[in-house]
């Protein structure tokens, strides 16, 4: 544990800075007040009405943020693999060629189907 | 705990914080204090270099002269810029998720912060005559650590974008995480090879290890892979989708001003240092000299290593600089599908094709004799792979029909209208008054297509 | 100055020999030709033109299922021993739940992929992703399409219950369960027809089956806990597994006692036992009918497979502190389930509480530990999967005007008129679960009847016989509605079954009476097959 102690102080530092300049910011500013200036910037249009929470979006950005959890679980299981690779030998290798190719089975599909594509 | 030669007991450390000040602060203790507070310095100075370091540099590529008043050379500029950020309104909107927006420039400035605490700048160093690596902390994990904390970021961003309650900035965080974690699996990809080829996780290991061969020439298309991600990862241009003024203002950060704004273009910044040292200490030697200076005997030890790492950190920085200086910003769904499409599965069959390599390698039937051809068969078959699919989209490209566009209607829907793309208004005929005056032109008014004619 | 850079790479360089584990291929082979034959699929439906995939596709099932039931024969005599570094027991009882999960799979894939009945289409969504009422959905039916992914996904099930029975630690055991499960929260929500009740099902059994998960896992790591082991057997002394810890008295008792009954829940929920049976009726409404014949009868095995391994295997030790509890669960689900079903005007939601009651039934035999328990639910399941696969297919042939299954009792009336061959069929199943004797599941009932009073369990077997009257009630309502009425004016019209339906009822009809006439031939497989690798 002591090994973060490092990190720590550094976190420390950063965020005395992060927190004094967020603190500051808002003291040594002018306000002066205007209700459109607090408005939602669109360019000087009238702001579109928001649904609360930021609504839905679209299920194209889950469906990255799923593939990336499997491409991200695949990492997860390279980076060991990788680093001890010379001890492994040709039995890591293999097994792991069998894992990434199961995983790009998946790609293929997904790729196929579409699930790649923005618009 | 890091085996300082100077390394005094827990209690020592204990009765300091107690207040027992009569007690000797530990030496290991004061080398990380100092250690930490060049880090935040080195990262603080570094950014405010670095915004003038761009703004110089792009100024000269566009033949302009770029900031030349505060300071020698405009060198203080982006400081005058940081102290006019706190003198300016700080704002929040009245729709914005108040504790939230406050939060997320810290979430975004802190973690970038805490990355660079496991680069390693030099080697071991005798700061008043105790011997210290020039590195915050070397954890065995250290890559690991640095994707770790800079995913954090992305939380920063993303919640900057739904807090503001605005629409701009919510497409912006989303366009932004989307980015990061695509090119975020690239970019873990690449590390893969450099883990494979160094045996551990350790920057200082992996510095190590590169003693013989810097990895970006005996990896070459993982240093590629991790560099064009490494753009993608800081939404930096080309890749600088979530700011695309021209379609959503400022991005994530739209509706934030003076120092929580300043906060964010901080944690940008840092960034882009953080994932520079990291290129230069997983694939160009870290400290370690080049070529024909590491022939001196003494490049590698003292403080001159600390020099050749920000030398090769600059270029980097330049680097990207120059990117944004000449590239045009890429469409989204290009940029989403060179991730997915292109990235990842390149570097995926990368990976094996390494690790092949390196177990015929160790299991000894691969000399370099034999070596070499194969590796120009594996990157002639690459090659041929990429202008395949190149041709085949070229193929495609052209085998698609041209969309039959309707014949141009002046006053379609009873409006005069500018003709749309493939139309082409009429050549109007002129008045032979204005005919004759335009000489010099009038043969080539009859040569020149009807398209050409509409846009003059 | 050297030295410190040594000490900080000598940490992270991993020198330490490592011994490639040994994987006997050959004894994992049925689950490797399954999820192989899944990853084809996938591709299948990656790269082949769409014309083309229904064939492919049901071709590729089918003989996957084959072959592995192959593999599965060709092993029949291997030692019992534990595979692929103690996480896989290959032994008699494994094999007989392997080959028992792939007969079943196999008639009820013939039953899944059925086209007749709806003129070329078959009981899945024509594309699962759109929104059902949608245009999108409307262009998906008229071209024709298919969710042909539903091969895939049921392989990949199948793959996952042929792991769920064999595995021989926890996390194994967990990894089968979800490689078990996703899929079926899938092609549950890919109903053809009332597209949102099966959606509405999918998303109930998902949510409350990434629950019961939870708790699995959880009970996982808190035996882990107890025992230092994951594995639930362990011969090695140097690295004992659970039994062994549970057999030496471990210490912390209070994380054994908890791990149990996570463990429990998690296993029981997948069983469908009470009080964790809740999700079944709406599961079973409306996931399509194949599908819901398919997860009853093989879902159920396999989890009774990992139950009894973990009891008998892993728990053997501590039988007395869960037996009270079993008994109590096997009581309360016999109890719900008769009950409930009599209430039930659905046939599909009646036939979803006759599987609590029946799992009831099966929960009896795990009171003891001993080989004749063992044996009598080794009878048990096969038979009473046969007749569910069975009844559910006759299910999807009653049909309403525009396709839709006629479920509701009411609309079956005078059916043993105007269709009586179907009307026979379901008859006959409903007769075996009501145990009447001739069936197969009367004397899989007497056997296991007989092994909780072996047991010294006599109120388990007076519910369970009180049980059995409440359903006979239920399932001759059926009957008589069937046979004892004047058809509907507007009634059902019975779907023309293709050969491969025609087969599979004939065969589990033919199964469900050979079996109560001449049961000897399997008492005398699940007598041999009641050993267990420990």
């Amino acid at each position: 544990m002591d090994t973060y102690v490092p990190i720590l102080a550094l976190g420390l530092i950063a965020a005395a800075f992060a927190i004094f300049s967020v603190v500051i910011g808002s003291l040594t500013g002018p306000k002066r007040y205007n209700r459109a200036k607090l408005d939602s910037y669109e360019c000087g249009i009238e702001p579109t009405p928001q649904p609360v929470g930021g609504g839905r979006f679209p299920v194209k950005y889950y469906l990255t943020a799923m593939l990336f959890i499997v491409f991200d679980i695949e990492i997860v299981f390279l980076y060991p693999w990788a680093v001890a690779f010379d001890a492994l030998g040709w039995f890591g290798l293999a097994e792991m060629v069998l894992f990434v190719l199961t995983v790009l089975v998946a790609y293929a599909y997904v790729w196929r189907r579409g699930g790649l594509d923005w618009d | 705990m890091p085996q300082f030669p100077d390394a005094v007991s827990n209690q020592n450390m204990t009765n300091w914080f107690l207040g027992s000040f009569d007690t000797h602060i530990p030496w290991w203790f004061i080398l990380v204090v100092i250690k930490a507070v060049a880090a935040f310095a080195i990262l603080v100075v570094l950014t405010l270099f670095n915004i003038w370091y761009e703004r110089r540099v792009v100024s000269f590529m566009q033949m302009r002269i770029g900031p030349n008043r505060v300071g020698p050379q405009g060198l203080l500029q982006s400081l005058a810029d940081g102290v006019k950020l706190a003198l300016k309104e700080d704002i929040v909107p009245t729709n914005a998720d108040k504790p939230v927006f406050w939060i997320a420039p810290l979430l975004s400035a802190i973690p970038a912060f805490l990355a660079i605490a496991v680069i390693p700048w030099g080697p071991a160093v005798s700061i008043f005559g105790h011997w210290t690596t020039l590195q915050l902390v070397d954890l065995p994990v250290g890559v690991l650590y640095v994707l770790a904390i800079s995913s954090i970021g992305i939380y920063g961003i993303v919640l900057a974008g739904w807090s503001s309650g605005s629409t701009y900035p919510l497409l912006g965080a989303l366009r932004s995480s989307a980015q990061m974690i695509s090119y975020e699996v690239a970019m873990g990809l690449s590390f893969a090879g450099v883990f494979l080829y160094a045996g551990t996780m350790s920057p200082s290991g992996i510095v190590n290890a590169q003693q013989h061969g810097w990895y970006f020439y005996m990896l070459p298309l993982s240093a590629i892979i991790y560099i064009i991600a490494m753009v993608g990862e800081t939404n930096r241009a080309p890749f600088d989708l979530p700011e695309a003024e021209g379609e959503l203002v400022g991005g994530f950060h739209t509706e934030y001003s003076s120092l929580k704004f300043a906060l964010f273009f901080l944690a940008e910044y840092i960034n882009l240092v953080t994932v520079s040292a990291l290129a230069v200490t997983m694939f160009f030697g870290g400290w370690r000299a080049p070529v024909p200076i590491s022939l001196w005997s003494g490049a590698n030890s003292g403080w001159y290593p600390m020099l050749w790492f920000m030398i090769k950190l600059l270029i980097f920085v330049f680097v990207f600089i120059w990117l944004r200086g000449t590239l045009p910003r890429l469409r989204y769904d290009q940029f989403m599908a060179f991730g997915w499409k292109v990235l990842i599965p390149v570097s995926v069959l990368w990976l094996l094709v390494v690790a092949l390599f390196r177990q015929l390698r160790n299991a000894g039937d691969l000399d370099r004799a034999h070596a070499v051809p194969i590796g120009i068969g594996i990157a002639a078959v690459f090659l041929l792979l990429v202008v395949a699919l190149e041709v085949r989209e070229r193929n495609q490209i052209r085998r698609t029909p041209p969309p039959t566009v309707p014949d141009y209607e002046p006053l379609a829907g009873g409006f005069p209208v500018p003709p749309m793309p493939g139309q082409s208004a009429p050549a109007v005929p002129r008045r032979p008054q204005f005919a004759r005056t335009a000489a010099a032109p009038a043969p080539a008014l009859n040569g020149t297509t009807a398209e050409e004619a509409s846009t003059r | 100055m050297p030295s410190i850079l040594a000490a900080s790479t000598a940490a992270a360089s991993n020198t330490a020999p490592f011994t490639a584990p040994h994987v006997e291929w050959g004894k994992l082979s049925p689950m490797l030709i399954v999820l192989g034959a899944a990853t084809m699929g996938v591709l299948v439906e990656a790269f082949a033109p769409r014309a083309a995939r229904y064939r492919l596709q049901v071709g590729l099932t089918l003989l996957a299922l084959a072959a592995a039931f192959a593999a599965v024969i060709a092993l029949h005599d291997t030692p019992t021993s534990v595979a692929a570094a103690g996480a896989v027991a290959v032994d008699k009882t494994t094999l007989f739940f392997q080959g028992t999960i792939l007969a079943i799979s196999f008639i009820a894939v013939l039953v899944i992929a059925e086209r007749r009945t709806e003129g070329g289409q078959d009981a899945f969504a024509a594309q699962g992703g759109s929104v059902p009422g949608s245009q999108q959905e409307r262009e998906a039916v008229r071209a024709g399409w298919l969710t042909t992914e539903v091969y895939p996904l049921v392989l990949f099930s199948i793959g996952g219950m042929l792991l769920f029975p064999a595995a021989n630690d926890l996390l194994t055991m967990f990894v089968a369960l979800e490689v078990l499960s996703l899929p079926l929260y899938l092609v549950c929500g890919l109903a053809r027809h009332r597209r949102l009740l099966s959606q509405e099902a999918a998303l109930k059994y998902f949510l409350l089956g990434a629950f019961s998960s939870a708790f699995f896992l959880y009970g996982a790591a808190l035996l882990y806990g107890y025992a230092g082991s994951v594995q639930l057997s362990n011969s090695d002394p140097h690295n004992p597994g659970i039994a062994q810890a549970v057999a030496a008295h471990a210490h912390g008792p209070a994380l054994l006692y908890t791990g149990i009954a996570l463990l429990g829940m998690g296993l029981l929920f997948k069983v469908g036992a009470a009080p964790f049976h809740m999700w079944t009726p709406d599961v079973y409404e409306g996931a399509p009918t194949p599908i819901t014949g398919f997860m009853s009868a093989a879902t159920k095995i396999a989890a009774f497979g990992a139950l009894v391994r973990v009891l008998d295997v892993g728990l053997a030790g501590s039988v007395d502190v869960w037996r009270p509890v079993i008994e109590i669960v096997a009581i309360l689900t016999m109890v719900v389930g008769g009950i409930l079903a009599l209430t039930q005007r659905n046939v599909k939601r009646m036939l979803a509480y006759s599987a609590i009651l029946n799992a009831g039934y099966i929960i009896m035999a795990l009171v003891s530990t001993g080989h004749d328990a063992l044996a009598s639910l080794l009878f048990f399941l096969p038979t009473y999967g046969i007749a569910l696969v069975g009844s559910f297919a006759v299910v999807t042939l009653v049909r309403d005007a525009g396709g839709v299954e006629a479920t509701d009792l009411s609309r079956w009336a005078g059916l043993g008129k105007s269709a009586p061959i179907p009307a026979t069929l379901m008859s006959i199943f409903l007769l075996a679960f009501a145990g009447i004797p001739f069936t197969s599941i009367f004397v899989g009932k007497f056997a296991v009847f007989q092994a909780a009073l072996a047991a010294g369990a006599p109120q388990l077997v007076i519910v369970a016989v009180l049980a059995s009257a409440v359903a006979a009630f239920f399932y001759l309502r059926v009957i008589v509605v069937m046979f004892f009425s004047d058809p509907m004016p507007d009634g059902p019209t019975i779907a023309n079954p293709s050969i491969a339906v025609k087969t599979a009822l004939a065969v589990s009809a033919l199964v469900t009476v050979a079996m109560g006439v001449a049961p000897a031939a399997l008492l005398h497989l699940s007598n041999a097959a009641a050993v267990l690798a420990r």
